[in-house]
């Protein structure tokens, strides 16, 4: 008899999850796959395809004005996947979730509805070296057409946020905040709590970018006090094409839409239209009905598993791949934050990260390698690119493995 | 390693030694190419004596492919005209998007066949080109992006 049973939630076993993820079954050039590009795009489980199938076999129609029962069936699985994003991140309200394309369209939607109408020459944004260049762009693009400008907030050679800076920065000419939550290449988690209570003294709002944090933490939006919070679908395991913004209702009321058409009006005229309340004021046209029924689908298989338990593991693999990795001569790491999720980006004395990428692909492992859309990021640390593996909660410790004898093959071969 | 055709014996040789690697200081012609995808970034310098390429170097920091590239193009280059070059790069484009399997004008170049398979490494092998047409056409600089 044993005398300690360990209760079956301690244990994590990423092969009884793997199974459920069809497409990892596959060879690549005859090749077992090793998928370490996650950060890029999440592979889907099986009850998100199904999901999908089956709205397109059984209840096709469009949601929130067919009346007959394939329109009612549809817009209850479309909107389940709002009470279902609400929950995941604990918003206090399933009103204060407006369904996008992805979070490049979340982000866009503050910039054009948020920030265009509030900024003034001389304002000021607030963003950080690490940033994704959709956290970038819409907000170059509101500044030129306002006369503000963007403030950058430096990070340390380990690739974390300086916070005092950070501070410092935050003058009163700032009108808005806006911070990576998890950094897609350096895997450096932001203080993002700490944030949020000092922009929040100084009366500026914060956007965070959630789009890598979605995957790997759990996310409670009271609690990190933020104003905007973003998220894409894609890498959190569900379809592409969704993703979602968060704003504090408040935001969400005083915000005029930026896209019009049918589903986000009230009343039309000639003379005058109303606007149908947040969140669907935000919603113009036909939604990615499909894609938003299989982000469901996507988000009960996520807590199906339990966040806390992805979070633990992660951490494990993270550890034990940093390891494995620094003991390949020449390759240096780029990121070493203390909090950090499990992205890894990386680069070997002498081997061009696209080389590398390519070669490694021949041995069935999938990395990416280029600018990561974050080419500031890359000025900062003077490469042009890095390559980049990026886990999930189904890769194991066999697959850093095959991985690291992938990378020894590689030199052999170019060294 | 197995069935890494793109990276055969005679590319890797190219890129471990590249040919005419360095700069030329007495040059007539000079182009700098990037390529704003990967952040490759080759320079080359020419010697050009009546219309024709005498020496051509290049320099610059870039993948296995785009040095092998340029390395293996530094040699062919020599005695070619502007036009000669424009059908070189006709048929280099039509040998690596997989048109054609093989082409006497392309010599060593022929490696470069195997980008066929791969669409989104070819930038990497026409930078050197682009970078050259730039330099013979008197352009002082050269990208990937926009050149088709």
């Amino acid at each position: 008899m044993n005398a300690v049973q360990q209760p079956a939630t301690t244990t994590f076993d990423p092969l009884r999850h793997r199974v459920d993820f069809p497409l990892l079954a596959r060879r690549i050039h005859g090749k077992p796959l090793v998928y370490f590009d996650n950060a890029n795009t999440a592979q889907k489980p099986q009850s998100v395809i199904a999901a999908v199938d089956r709205y397109y076999r059984e209840y096709n129609a469009n949601v929130a004005r067919a009346v007959h029962t394939l329109g009612e069936e549809a817009t209850s699985a479309y909107e389940a996947a709002r009470d279902k994003l609400a929950k995941f991140i604990n918003a206090a309200s399933r009103d204060e979730i407006v369904l996008t394309s992805g979070t490049t369209q979340a982000i866009n939607t503050v910039a054009y509805s948020f920030a265009l109408p509030r900024l003034k020459p001389g304002d000021e944004i607030l963003v950080t070296t690490m940033e994704h260049h959709a956290n970038i762009v819409p907000w170059q693009l509101v500044c030129e057409r306002t006369g503000a400008k963007l403030k950058v907030a430096p990070i340390t050679p380990a690739g974390e946020l300086i916070v005092e800076r950070f501070i410092e920065l935050l003058t009163p000419s700032v009108k808005l905040a806006a911070v990576v939550h998890v950094s897609n290449v350096l895997g450096t988690v932001n203080p993002v709590r700490e944030l949020a209570r000092v922009c929040r003294a100084r009366g500026i709002p914060l956007l965070v970018d959630g789009s890598q944090a979605a995957p790997h933490l759990p996310i409670d939006v009271q609690a990190l006090g933020c104003d905007f919070y973003t998220l894409t679908g894609h890498k959190l395991f569900g379809p592409t094409g969704t993703g979602m913004l968060w704003a504090r209702r408040e935001w969400l009321e005083s915000m005029p839409p930026f896209f019009g058409g049918g589903e986000m009006i009230r009343t039309v005229s000639f003379e005058k239209t109303t606007f149908a309340d947040p969140p669907h004021k935000f919603e113009a046209g036909t939604p990615n009905i499909a894609g938003f029924i299989g982000l469901g689908a996507a988000l009960d298989y996520v807590e199906t598993i339990g966040r806390e338990r992805i979070a633990a593991y992660e951490r494990g693999l993270l550890g034990y791949a940093t390891v494995a990795l620094k003991s390949v001569p020449g390759l240096r790491v780029f990121g070493e934050a203390k909090d950090k999720a499990a992205v890894i980006s990386f680069l070997i004395d002498g081997i061009h990260a696209h080389d590398l990428a390519t070669l490694l692909d021949q041995e069935g492992v999938a990395v990416r390698s280029g600018h990561h859309c974050a080419h500031p990021l890359m000025q900062f640390f003077g490469v042009p690119a890095t390559a980049r593996a990026s886990l999930a909660f189904y890769n194991t410790r066999d697959e850093i493995d095959r991985f690291v004898e992938a990378i020894a093959r590689v030199r052999k071969l170019l060294g | 390693m197995t069935a890494a055709a793109l990276y055969t014996q005679i590319v890797l040789e190219h890129q471990r030694a590249p040919r005419n690697f360095g700069v030329l200081e007495a040059h007539s012609h000079a182009a700098d190419g990037t390529n704003p995808l990967c952040g490759d970034a080759l320079r080359i310098e020419l010697v050009c004596c009546e219309g024709r390429i005498e020496r051509m170097h290049f320099h610059g920091e870039a993948c296995a492919i785009a040095v092998a590239t340029a390395s293996m193009l530094s040699e062919l280059a020599v005695g070619k005209s502007l036009a000669d070059v424009a059908r070189m790069e006709t048929a280099f484009a039509r040998l690596v998007d997989g048109s054609v399997a093989h082409d006497a004008l392309l010599a060593h170049l022929n490696a470069m066949q195997a980008l066929s398979r791969y669409p989104t490494r070819r930038k990497c092998a026409l930078l050197a080109f682009a970078t050259l047409r730039a330099a013979l056409a008197g352009t002082a600089s050269a990208t990937t992006e926009g050149n088709g």
